[in-house]
């Protein structure tokens, strides 16, 4: 056991920070939302930088996949990093054609990054789908969610599949990608509102000092730390069913706390487009509801603990 | 990062259960219902424990001046995980092992070490900890119990409170006032207590987590030789300090919840219950906080066993912990419904042990503090 991270890891952090700082952040995302665009750019940067294929390089695997997608989310990224750097390869052993959306057989809803994606990775229950899309396959949606998404119009069954098992696969890298950005994006709420509350001042003193709001944060903070953890462990065991499924669980019901705490802590300038706690706080919801949300993380994961025949 | 058992633990874990199945005696499961302080656990650590160190796994993690082996802090925290999730045979001993031995070690005199230490390690040992008084229960370092010198004697009057495992422990970890002008953290020192001195008495607090789970320790006049002293003499903080950061991960709690909630599963599925959705939902959240709990605990093993200070991460550890126990405890009675009122049946047992996780070895709400304090950099209320 060793949870500090090695040099190759540290390595990773710091360049991928680098990048980030300088293609990504609140204010890009913020540009980007206003015409419901994907960061193309950032896109191509992460992947000539390496970051996209990050799983599929000698010596590293999905947790460096995993660290990756969740400074992603940190930053802001308007990126389906999820699916590209950890998604697909996990589930083919290489790199296919971003961007990539993924969706279930049968959601009629609406699709993160759908409307700009080329790639369709499809769970049909026992085996996964790749498709292509074409321009006629999707309809652009409107979303406060703070993420470009897209309604699919494709028939079911169409496209190729990745052999029988291949469905499973797919269900538990999903939910680990799912909760990596989900503590990427926790984390920058958390942040945000640790920054307003030690600047704002009510009854003479910083809002932070109250003892009412600190414990609360507290709260927070033991969530966000218990979902890193429970992920970096699944993405060193290479994303097995049953503990992506508990990483998924644990953070989708603490991004619900998360959403509600930071936005009750920032008050009402945490709902405007001038604070940035928006770009994260309303992708966790997104985050929260995908992949079958927290009931059906919950059950997986219960499911491949006790009910393996 | 690696999350992985070496060989040599994996080997470990198996042995030890080996261990287990041979020392435990068939109607274990009915002795250890009461919890790790009842007096039939105490006798039966008396037993357990020599053997234990036999193996040479009770102190495994001390070093081998000490009487240990040098041993990672992990294989000694496989120990604690298997030990709890059975319900802890080696009763109030565990303490011991885990945090008054390093203490002693830490700042004892050579005498105290030569005396305390391999007693502690040959397992039959039994201490209590006399922290809490009825006026300074969270808020610590307001404790009133006075020892004033007199020659080469503290003369001690005052009382603790909570004070459990007092009905057979040998010494008591007291915590006391040098220094009667001081205040808050200064004056404060250590003193370890044979408890058959005369002028201690000991009472017990009825309460519904169990017979002789708590006691009122009073003393009066209770003299000891200044040689009982731990550390320095009103600088004696920084050593609560050090026992304190030790012990609030000392109890693998959620390795027990995450056992009993293996059971609930199986009970569920007998009862044809594991197809329900419901069902299945409950049980994956207790799990997924279970999970997060243990690594949460397994990320203080992990400061430690990097050689650094500890940080707070041991206070996310111990709020962890008790929404660990709470989920586990409480989905333990709604899946077994009003059998579970039965006392001595097994979620009973697990509910009783569970309901003051937030309270002992800390409030949450103070380790609440110290995470805004510390991990959130939050400023002082």
């Amino acid at each position: 056991m060793d949870f500090e991270p090695n040099a190759d890891q540290q390595a990773i952090l710091e360049a991928v920070g680098a990048l980030l700082a300088q293609h990504a952040g609140a204010k890009r995302a913020i540009e980007l939302n206003r015409s419901a665009d994907y960061d193309r750019e950032l896109d191509a940067a992460l992947d000539a930088a390496g970051f996209q294929g990050v799983a599929l390089a000698d010596g590293t695997g999905l947790l460096e996949a995993a660290l990756v997608v969740e400074a992603v989310a940190k930053a802001g990224g308007v990126v389906g990093i999820g699916a590209s750097a950890l998604v697909a390869p996990g589930l083919t052993g290489r790199a296919l054609p971003g961007p990539i959306a993924l969706a279930r057989d049968g959601d009629t809803g609406p699709v993160r990054f759908a409307a700009h994606a080329r790639t369709l990775l499809v769970d049909s229950g026992e085996e996964a789908r790749q498709l292509t899309l074409a321009a006629g396959d999707f309809s652009p949606v409107t979303s406060n969610f703070m993420l470009p998404m897209g309604r699919i119009r494709t028939p079911q069954g169409r496209g190729e599949s990745l052999g029988r098992g291949s469905g499973e696969r797919l269900r538990s890298l999903w939910r680990l990608a799912l909760a990596a950005e989900t503590v990427g994006t926790m984390a920058a709420c958390l942040e945000v509102t640790l920054e307003y509350v030690k600047r704002r001042r009510q009854f003479g003193r910083a809002i932070g000092s109250f003892q009412a709001v600190q414990h609360r944060l507290a709260q927070c903070a033991v969530l966000v730390e218990g979902s890193r953890w429970l992920v970096y462990e699944a993405a060193w065991q290479d994303a097995p069913a049953e503990a992506s499924a508990t990483a998924a669980a644990f953070a989708a019901a603490a991004a619900s706390s998360l959403f509600a705490e930071t936005h009750q802590f920032t008050g009402a300038m945490g709902f405007t487009r001038e604070h940035d706690l928006h770009v994260w706080s309303m992708r966790l919801q997104a985050l929260r509801l995908e992949a079958g949300g927290v009931a059906g993380h919950r059950r997986a994961a219960a499911e491949k603990r006790w009910c393996r025949k | 990062m690696e999350f992985r058992w070496s060989d040599e633990d994996v080997a470990f874990r198996r042995e030890l259960r080996e261990f287990l199945a041979q020392a435990l005696p068939p109607d274990w499961a009915e002795l250890s219902k009461h919890g790790p302080g009842s007096d039939a656990q105490a006798e039966f650590s008396k037993e357990f424990c020599p053997k234990l160190a036999r193996k040479g796994w009770l102190t495994q993690h001390w070093p081998k001046q000490y009487g240990g082996r040098d041993a990672s802090p992990w294989r000694h925290a496989i120990l604690g995980e298997e030990m709890w999730r059975i319900g802890e045979p080696r009763s109030s001993q565990y303490m011991n092992v885990n945090w008054v031995g390093p203490t002693i070690m830490a700042y004892g005199t050579p005498e105290q070490k030569a005396f305390h230490l391999p007693r502690i390690s040959a397992g039959s040992a039994f201490w209590c900890q006399g922290f809490s008084e009825p006026e300074a229960g969270s808020d610590l370092v307001s404790l009133r119990t006075l020892a004033v010198r007199d020659g080469d004697e503290y003369v001690i009057n005052g009382s603790k409170i909570w004070t459990s495992y007092v009905n057979y422990a040998e010494h008591c970890f007291l915590i006391v006032r040098t220094d009667p002008s001081s205040k808050r953290h200064q004056g404060i020192s250590v003193l370890l207590v044979p408890m058959q001195t005369s002028g201690i008495e000991v009472r017990e607090i009825p309460s519904v987590v169990g017979d002789k789970y708590f006691f009122e320790v009073f003393f009066s006049d209770a003299r000891v030789p200044v040689s009982c002293r731990l550390g320095p003499e009103n600088d004696g903080w920084e050593v609560v300090k050090y026992a304190l950061a030790f012990e609030r991960v000392g109890a693998a709690r959620y390795a027990r919840a995450a056992d009993i909630l293996d059971e609930l599963a199986e009970l569920a599925r007998a009862r044809g219950l594991l197809t329900e959705p419901t069902v299945l939902e409950k049980l994956g959240e207790a799990r997924a906080i279970c999970e997060a709990s243990r690594l949460l605990t397994y990320r203080v093993i992990d400061v430690r066993a990097h050689g650094r200070p500890p940080s707070a991460d041991t206070n996310l550890a111990r709020v962890a912990g008790t929404l660990a126990e709470r989920a586990v405890s409480e989905l333990a009675l709604e899946i077994f419904g009003p059998e579970a009122l039965e006392y001595g049946h097994v979620a009973e047992s697990h509910f009783r042990l569970a309901m003051t996780a937030g309270v002992a070895v800390g409030t949450t709400e103070i380790n609440l503090n110290l995470v805004a304090n510390r991990f959130l950099g939050l400023p002082r209320e």
